[in-house]
């Protein structure tokens, strides 16, 4: 029986997937402030002084913060944008809404960019410019779009939940946001 | 016992069984080359000089369509017609020029607004920046095909590199043919369409002669 388990486990192992490189439940990812100026709507949200030159992630009122990474360049980000703002309204109208706070990470997206991409798809939640890759290395490098659901603590922003690429049903994939940013 | 190690040829088959098909698009297809020089060369046109003239063979693959329209453009054909934004990008299925057509793409409207046309430049030959431009569905502007001689109108732009690729370079040309804006970027970077914006808006919108 053990030789049939050992045979068993070594075709297992031939089967496996080659494990990718990236973020995973646990991680801890390091909190900084990055330069961003918010408008009034967005501080309000967020919790932070309308004037402020930047923003740590930490900061932010909110017992549980879901990020997406997102790019104006790339198309699976905008044919996804109007799915998300549904996403972020759903959110903010449920229960859950107020200490659960939904923002985007425009990576290597500079402040035109980020505006042109808000305004192109009229996105309601707060976007982050991230011109020079900076919050992208915090975030290990992720394609677009991804999404984190993180938990900010002392030692930084625990990952509860990650997702790279698109998400093939809307409906699924805001309860599987939902149940990793309310787990105990 | 027997009917245990019965049960291996099954169990071999079930771990061997190919992973479960699943759609292959333009992010599977990208080479990346890594880290580059961020530039190798000075562009060779100013502001307020003539735009050297060029003829390209090229395609038109508009977003929906099955098949893309082929011939050759010449710049002086926009002259008095359009203003031309020249988007010389390094080479098809990279990383950063795979993103950067489809933002133009998406924000066709700031280059109409500004009565402008891009023409896309690669080095790479028309079967590649067809299959390219297939994987992006489709874009609103030709692409062109730098490849024979190699790289020609990128020399005659200063922008070829010692590799044979391009520099990543924004060129606007208004409608008398004259540069308004030259400019190379990182090549690793996408340039910002907000500087591309500003150059454009100086020309003068829709009615600008």
């Amino acid at each position: 029986m053990k030789r049939l388990a050992a045979v068993l486990a070594m075709l297992l192992s031939l089967a496996a997937t080659p494990a990718l490189a990236g973020p995973k439940v646990g991680d801890v990812l390091p909190d900084l402030t990055v330069k961003a100026q918010l408008n009034p709507s967005e501080a309000a949200y967020l919790g932070l002084p309308e004037k402020t030159q930047g923003v740590r992630l930490s900061q932010i009122k909110a017992d549980v913060l879901i990020v997406e990474i997102f790019s104006m360049y790339c198309p699976r980000c905008q044919a996804e944008a109007l799915a998300v703002n549904r996403m972020f309204a759903r959110l903010a109208a449920s229960p859950q809404g107020a200490r659960i706070k939904f923002i985007g990470i425009g990576a290597g997206n500079s402040p035109f960019e980020v505006e042109f991409f808000r305004k192109k798809y009229q996105i309601p939640m707060p976007l982050i410019p991230d011109a020079d890759y900076v919050l992208h290395k915090v975030f290990m490098s992720v394609g677009t779009p991804s999404f984190f659901v993180l938990k900010p603590g002392r030692s930084g922003l625990a990952v509860l939940f990650f997702h790279e690429g698109v998400f093939q049903d809307e409906d699924a994939f805001y309860e599987q946001l939902l149940r990793a940013a309310t787990a105990r | 016992m027997r009917m245990r190690w019965r049960l291996i040829p099954l169990l071999l088959g079930l771990a061997l069984l190919p992973e479960p098909a699943r759609a292959i698009d333009l992010k599977d297809m990208i080479l990346d080359p890594g880290h580059l020089a961020p530039t190798e060369n000075s562009v060779a046109v100013h502001p307020g000089d003539m735009a050297p003239d060029f003829t390209l063979p090229g395609l038109l693959l508009l977003p929906g369509a099955n098949r893309a329209e082929q011939r050759t453009f010449r710049l002086s054909e926009y002259r008095g017609q359009k203003n031309v934004v020249l988007s010389f990008v390094p080479a098809a299925f990279t990383p950063v020029c795979s993103d950067q057509w489809p933002g133009y793409q998406l924000a066709q409207e700031i280059f109409e607004e500004a009565d402008a046309v891009i023409l896309g430049i690669s080095v790479d030959n028309l079967p590649s920046l067809n299959a390219w431009v297939t994987e992006m569905h489709g874009l609103w502007f030709p692409v062109l095909s730098d490849f024979w001689p190699h790289g020609a109108v990128a020399k005659a732009y200063g922008l070829l590199r010692a590799n044979g690729t391009a520099e990543r370079a924004i060129i606007i040309i208004d409608k008398q043919g004259v540069v308004r804006y030259a400019e190379i970027t990182d090549i690793n970077t996408r340039p910002d369409l907000g500087h591309i914006a500003a150059a454009l808006g100086k020309l003068g919108g829709p009615k600008a002669r």
